[in-house]
Parts: structure tokens; sequence; C-alpha cells
């Protein structure tokens, strides 16, 4: 049982990473819209349009 | 199917009218569209091969503004330092308010075109908030481009001044702290609940001690930053509360999360004892939760009446001496004199100082025909200049200017709280101290008959009784009802009106602008004379009332144009006049058009009412107009009827345009030839009768009625909301949502009060289990949570559009 003084501290080193991640996803304005995304990938389609300048 | 597809305009959804020839090609398929403006939107997004557009939109878009609008004032040096952040690259970023976003597919849509023009560096449109963020090179594209473009597609788009209070009031920050303080409490829940599960598993089955030690520590380490960083807005309310001289439900909250949590940690460093660790952090993610969900549907109700805004220019026309400049409104102060071109807003109140012009002000005073202001004349925020032009005093700006107004009475209404809330709050601070009382009872009885068990359990009635069913519920249930109104169009200003709608029985509605549109609509035309056919006639009509900006140009918007009009030439208040094909047409009123001509060939009747057409050698062709009723006034009547509310037609106008009206709507009492005072003492009669009475009106016109009533909705649409008092604004076209505010209010109503009979039925349950020690500390924290969550997605429910 002694590995649980091992794996008990990398879990919360574990922890921490998780809550950093997070952290970084939300400023990083990945929770901002949650809607759009999910449909939007059917929508991209690979043939690309002309370019238009200013018109 | 196919014959509704086949009246259907392709982009806006709207009725085709017959013979219309607009159409656009998709799939292969010619699609109809309903005019101009809807065929040029479908054309650039076909053109651009953005169709899949329309196979993934959710609803309809929005027709375009037809109007050939002047997008330059934005990319002056001003307007670009007001509107946009400068980036260390020279590239400049911007936000927009956008109208007319329904789904995700608009998102896409607006995206991909914009990306297109060259020079935008990056688009993000978020359509929850209705924004845009805009990324851009103003050395290839300017501003004003932009705006443009996404007025082409149907997108009216206004940009942000950058102020710290903008990003604020869209709750942005309070968001994302929440989720963060979410993410520690639900990491740290997972963490301290695998602890605990073996600690229980420990103590039946035996465990090492220096492993139930560890375990402990660990806790203790995970469950610090769960109670001092997630919990901590419970700890501030709790103590706010307090020092307020009141109890909240955070007290007890606080309390308890608190006391397990100091005992926990006592345990742990002595050694011994039971640690609540679990408890304290499963409680405080479950309230995280309730409350983060409350929060949104807040949000959700705020950030769409943000879009009012809209209602001034997007830019003034300023004289500087004999120069004139584009600026934005915000550049205007008191003392300027501003131009005022026809067909645009006024920006500011102020004086007219030259220029004679029509104006319309049926925002203001609810008279559909266009005023004739001249020198002298007062000139108010938000009234459409409509024939000529006109300079003007600006006398007021900035705090007193519609814009100012208008942000007032949306904080007001943010800011009033409902009185069942405030009841609910009272309640809530009578049954904390009966808690507390409670608690301090079962610790006195428990300390004397078994101390061990006195903690738990005194812990356990704490957590369980939290009265968050009671003070979260109902704000949530309001909340989310004014989202959902918001979101079919309906502004709620004062959020006590919920409650007196759902106990409504009569509606009244004003009929001039509210059942009507208060916008004419040709309802037929005379051919005069053989030198000209039918669709010359109407073609001709058209292009000359196109460059016409009376209210009754607006009548031939879907009439395609004769080609080819030059030396145009506006008459105030009577008509135009434009060369096509080398022949010199007028068209107006009867003596405007006719001038000159001998031959008149009408009787004088039908010289008051109608619109002539004619050519040097006399008149073409009459045209007629009505005041169109509003599409969906005779099915919103018709579902108000089905939801057992009586409808009400009161109007100044002749008692036989009302009938006649009457007769198209179903036969609801109607009575015309009633000034402002007989509309109030009916409304009052009414209500000595024992009904209550909501009345739809245009805000400044009715506002005597609307007082009187029980519940006062005014037609938004264009109108001077400052001046509006009512407790709901429609800012569409469409009266529909009056229907769905009822409905939804009296859905609110019962929402309301299933929450708070659960509310009861839960603490009848769990206090006296909690007391006589039968509930863990844990157990009564996932049963006081669970509770909570129903009750707030109970009150989510309201968010769905009901049937």
């Amino acid at each position: 049982m002694n590995v649980l003084f091992l794996l008990i501290p990398l879990g919360l080193v574990l922890l921490a990473l998780a809550v950093w991640g997070f952290f970084w996803a939300v400023r990083a304005r990945q929770f901002d819209d949650l809607d759009s995304p999910g449909v939007r990938i059917l929508l991209d389609d690979d043939s690309a349009p002309p370019r238009d300048g200013n018109d | 199917m196919d014959a509704e597809a086949r009246i259907r305009c392709f982009h806006c959804g709207s009725p085709v009218a017959t013979g219309s020839s607009h159409e656009v090609l998709f799939d292969g398929q010619p699609r109809p569209v309903c005019c101009a403006g809807c065929e040029a939107a479908a054309r650039l997004v076909l053109s651009q091969g953005l169709g899949r557009f329309y196979e993934f939109r959710s609803g309809e878009s929005t027709p375009p503004e037809l109007t050939g609008r002047d997008w330059s004032a934005f990319d002056r040096e001003a307007a670009l330092r007001l509107y946009t952040q400068l980036g260390a690259d020279g590239n400049r970023a911007v936000s927009l308010q956008l109208e007319g976003l329904r789904c995700a597919a608009c998102t896409w849509l607006i995206e991909n075109s914009l990306r297109r023009l060259g020079g935008v560096l990056d688009v993000q449109v978020n359509p929850a908030a209705g924004r845009a963020e805009l990324r851009f090179d103003p050395r290839r594209v300017n501003l004003g481009q932009v705006l443009e473009r996404l007025a082409a597609l149907g997108y009216s788009a206004r940009p942000l001044s950058f102020t710290p209070a903008d990003a604020d009031a869209d709750g942005e920050a309070e968001r994302r702290v929440s989720l963060q303080r979410l993410a520690v409490a639900g990491l740290g829940m997972m963490q301290v609940m695998t602890f605990a599960i073996s600690l229980y598993a420990g103590a039946l089955q035996g465990m090492d001690a220096r492993i139930t030690d560890l375990m402990r520590l660990v806790s203790l380490l995970v469950a610090t930053p769960v109670v001092l960083y997630a919990a901590q807005p419970f700890f501030t309310s709790a103590w706010r509360t307090l020092r307020a001289g009141t109890l909240g439900m955070d007290v007890p909250v606080a309390t308890s999360i608190g006391a397990a949590y100091l005992w926990s940690v006592w345990s742990t460093l002595i050694g011994h004892g039971a640690v609540y660790f679990d408890s304290a952090v499963m409680f405080t993610f479950f309230l995280l939760v309730g409350r983060h969900i409350e929060m949104s549907l807040r949000h959700r109700a705020g950030s769409r009446q943000h879009a009012l805004a809209r209602l001034l220019p997007d830019s003034v026309l300023r004289l500087v001496g004999a120069r004139t400049e584009r600026v934005a409104p915000a550049e205007i102060v008191a003392g300027d004199r501003i131009r005022i071109l026809p067909g645009e807003r006024v920006a500011a109140d102020g004086v007219v100082k030259s220029g004679i012009s029509e104006v319309d002000e049926s925002l203001l005073t609810g008279e559909s025909m266009p005023r004739l202001r001249s020198p002298g004349a007062l000139l108010t925020a938000g009234t459409l200049n409509l024939s000529g032009v006109l300079e003007m005093e600006v006398t007021r700006v900035g705090p007193e200017s519609t814009l100012a107004a208008i942000s007032r009475l949306l904080t007001r209404a943010q800011a009033s709280r409902p009185q069942i809330a405030d009841q609910a709050d009272r309640v809530a601070a009578w049954f904390v101290g009966v808690v507390l009382l409670l608690a301090a009872a079962v610790a006195w009885y428990w300390l004397r008959v078994d101390a061990a068990r006195a903690f738990p359990t005194v812990l356990a009635v704490l957590v369980v009784t939290c009265p968050c069913a009671l003070s979260l519920a109902t704000p949530a249930a309001l909340a989310a009802a004014t989202a959902r109104l918001a979101g079919a169009g309906l502004l709620v200003a004062r959020a006590r009106a919920l409650e007196a709608l759902a106990a409504v029985d009569c509606v009244l509605f004003d009929k001039t602008g509210t059942l009507t549109r208060g916008q004419f609509r040709l309802e037929h035309e005379r051919i005069l004379t053989d030198r000209c056919d039918h669709a010359r006639c109407l073609g001709l009509a058209a292009a000359l009332e196109r460059l016409s900006t009376h209210p009754i140009a607006s009548a031939f918007a879907s009439i395609e144009p004769a080609a080819g009009v030059s030396s145009v030439e506006t008459a105030v208040g009577r008509g135009v006049s434009g060369r096509i094909d080398g022949v010199r047409y007028r068209i107006g009123r009867p003596d405007y058009a006719l001038e000159g001509c001998s031959d008149v060939g009408m009787d004088s009747e039908a010289l008051q009412t109608t619109v002539v057409l004619a050519d040097t050698a006399g008149a073409l062709a009459t045209f007629a107009f009505t005041d169109e009723l509003r599409p969906d006034a005779g099915t919103s009547l018709e579902r108000l009827r089905a939801l057992g509310l009586t409808p009400l037609i009161a109007s100044g106008d002749r008692s036989a345009v009302v009938a006649t009206v009457a007769s198209r709507l179903g036969e609801p009492i109607a009575r015309g030839a009633l000034d402002a005072a007989s509309k109030v003492d009916w409304v009052h009669s009414l209500q000595r009768q024992g009904h209550r009475v909501a009345t739809v009106g245009d805000g400044v016109n009715d506002a005597p009625v609307l007082a009187a009533s029980d519940v006062s909705i005014a037609i938004g649409s264009g109108t001077d909301l400052a001046r509006v008092s009512a407790d709901l604004v429609l800012l569409g076209e469409r009266l529909e949502p009056v229907v769905c505010a009822i409905a939804t209010a009296r859905r609110t109503r019962r929402v309301i009060r299933q929450n708070l009979a659960w509310a009861a039925v839960y603490n009848a349950t769990a206090v006296p289990l909690a007391a006589l020690g039968w509930l863990q500390p844990w157990m009564a924290a996932l049963g006081m949570s669970l509770s909570s969550l129903l009750v707030v997605l109970n009150a989510m429910r309201l968010l769905r559009s009901g049937s």
C-alpha cells in the first residue's frame, strides 16, 4: 500500500494541472459560445469560393 | 408544401406578392423572394458560395433595408478612436452589436462573408450575446464597408464604444469567474469524494492509520481552495446580509460550509474525530451549479436588451462653418448645428434653424400623418425626417439624450425586483431565523443525549434546510421567462409585470399603429388613359416614389421600378417629379401632379384621398392606399380567445372604420371615436366589474390608458422608448409576442407555485429526519442540492417555447 504515498500526491498534481487547464480554457474564451461550434462543422465546406476584394 | 414554398420568400419567409418578378437561383431551381432587398441579400450570399446557409439556418432571415445608407461616418478618425482599439501591428479591433441573428448558421454566414472582404483579419460572432468581435486592417478595409456588407446581408450592426462598462454589462467577467469557481469545486469534489469513500470503506474494513491520516490531510489540501475560493460568494453574501441586519439564504449556507470545514480541519490536525470535507465540498459544488444556471438565465435576459441603442442614427452631418462633416452621434454637443437629410433620423433634441420638411413623429404622438416642421419648431431625437433637408441647433445630448434615457430604462428594468421575489426573500429571512433556532435546539438536545452526534446532526439540519428552493427558484423562473420573452421580441421593462400579466383576463388594443401598422399599402390603382399600360404606370410610380421618403412611398417598395430616372425634383409634402425616357412625370398630391394640366378628369373626392401619377399631358393613374392590419393581428386575437381572454378594441378613429377593422378580426368588442379620457373610463369600468386589463398601445399617445390598466404593453418599433413608461415593450412589428407573454406569464406563475410547493414538502420531510439524527451531513448536502437543482431546472423549462 506504500505506493499510495506516491499516487495520492501524483493525483494532486494532476488535479492542479486540470484546474490550470480549465482556467486557461475559460480565459481563452473557449466557453463563450457553446452553441454554434457544433453546427459550424456541418457548414464549413472545402470548396473555397474566390475571395472578393473590397467590393 | 410546394404551394407553401411557392408563396414564401426564400430569404425572409414573408409572403411574396403575386406577380412579383424577384427570384434567385438556388440548387438549380428558381426561388421566389419578396422584394429587391431580399433578392440582393440572397444573391450576395449565393455569389460568395455560402448557399449552405439556407440549408442549415433554423429560422427565416431578416429582410435587409433597401435604403442606401451612408456609412462613411465610421471611416473618420474620431469614429475609429471611439469604437475601435488600435493593436500594436496597426490593426484595429471592434465590437459590433448585431440584430437579426437567428441561429448558428447566421454566425457562420457572417464570419465567412466578412472574411472574404480583404483586410478583415478575424471575426468571431457570439450568437448568444448578439455580438461580433472583429479585427481588421484599416489600410485595406474601412469599418463602413464592414457595416455595409452586414446590412446587405440583412443584419443591422452597430459598433460598440470601447468602454469597460460595456464588457461588464455583458456579465462576461462574472460568467468566467463563475465557471472557474465551478471547475475548482467540481474537480475538488471528485477528489474529496474519492478519499471520503475510501475512508468510509477503511473505517469498516480497517485501514492503515498512516494512510487514513494521509487521505485526511490531502482532503484538507483539496477542500481548502474549494471553500476559500469557490465558496467565497456565499461567505461574502452572508456577511453582506448580516451587516444589513437581516438573514438571507446564504447565512445558513455559509455557516454550514464554514462549520463543516473548520471542524474537519481541527479533526485532521489533532488526528482523530470525524471529517466532513465531502459534505462541505459537495454542498459548495451543487449550490454553485444552481447559481451558475440562474446567472446564465439572467444574462440571457439582459443581453438582448442592449440592442435597443440602434434607435438613433449611425452618423450625423455636422456643419462646421460653411463645410459639413460626417461624425458619429457621440461626437456632437449642445450648440452644434447639424443637417438632417431626408430619410435620416434626428440624432438629438434641438430647434430647426432652416429648412422645411415633413417629420414622422408617429413615435411621439401616434399621429400617423407626418407633421410639417419649419424654423423655430422643436425636433426630438429619434423622429424621422421625411422629405426635405433640415438644419437644426442641438439643445440636448449626453445624459439628457434619448440614448441615455433608454439605457436608464433598461437599468431600471433590470434593477427592479418583482414583488414575489421580495416576498420570497422576506419569507426566507424568517425561515432562516427559524432554522437557526431549530439548529440551536437540536444542538442543545443532542449535547445532553449523545454529545458525539451533536455536531453532525446540527450540520445536517443546517444543510438540509437551506432555503434555496425559496430564494433561488423564483428569480430563476422570472429570469427564464424574461429571457424567453426577450427572444420573442418583448422587453420586460418592469419585473412585476409578469405577475400582473398572469392574472389578466381582458386585452385592450388601440387601433392605429397597434392593430394596424401605421403604414400604407397600395389598395387599388386606377389607370385613366391608354397612353400607358398598367405595368408601366406602376413601374413609373415606383421609380419616382423610390426617391421619396414619404410613408406612402413604402407602399411601392415591392414593385420593380422603371429604369433611367433623371433630373429629380422633390417638393416637400407634395410629391416627386423626374424625367424617364425623356418624359417628365410627376407623382404626388393631385394639385401637385396636375400642375399646369388643363385636363384633370377626376372628381373632387378622389382628389383628397389619392396619389396621382401624371405626365405633362394629364393624369395617367390614381393610387389609393389603406393602413394595413398587422399580418398577425387576426391570429393573435384568435389565440388570445383560445387562452380565455377577451380582446377589446378602443380607437380614436371614426366608428365606421373601427367596425370594419373589428369585422376582420372576429368581431371583438370595439369602440370608436374615443378620446384618451373615455378610453381610461372604459378601462376603469372594466376594472370595477372585476376584470384585469392589459392594454396594448403606442406608448406615448396612449399613455393615460396604459397607466390606468393593470399591465401596459407599448409598441416599441421606432418609438422613443425614453418616454415609454409601459411595463412591457414590444420590439418588433408583430403582435404575436403579446400572446406569448400572457402564456409565458401564466406558465411562470405555475412554475413558481410548483417550486414553492416542492420546497415546502421537501423541508417538511427532511427537517424532522435531520433533527432526529437519521441523516448524515453528506446525505443532507445531496438532498438539498438536488432539491435546489430541481427547482432551477424546473424554471428553465420556461425557456422552451411552450405550446
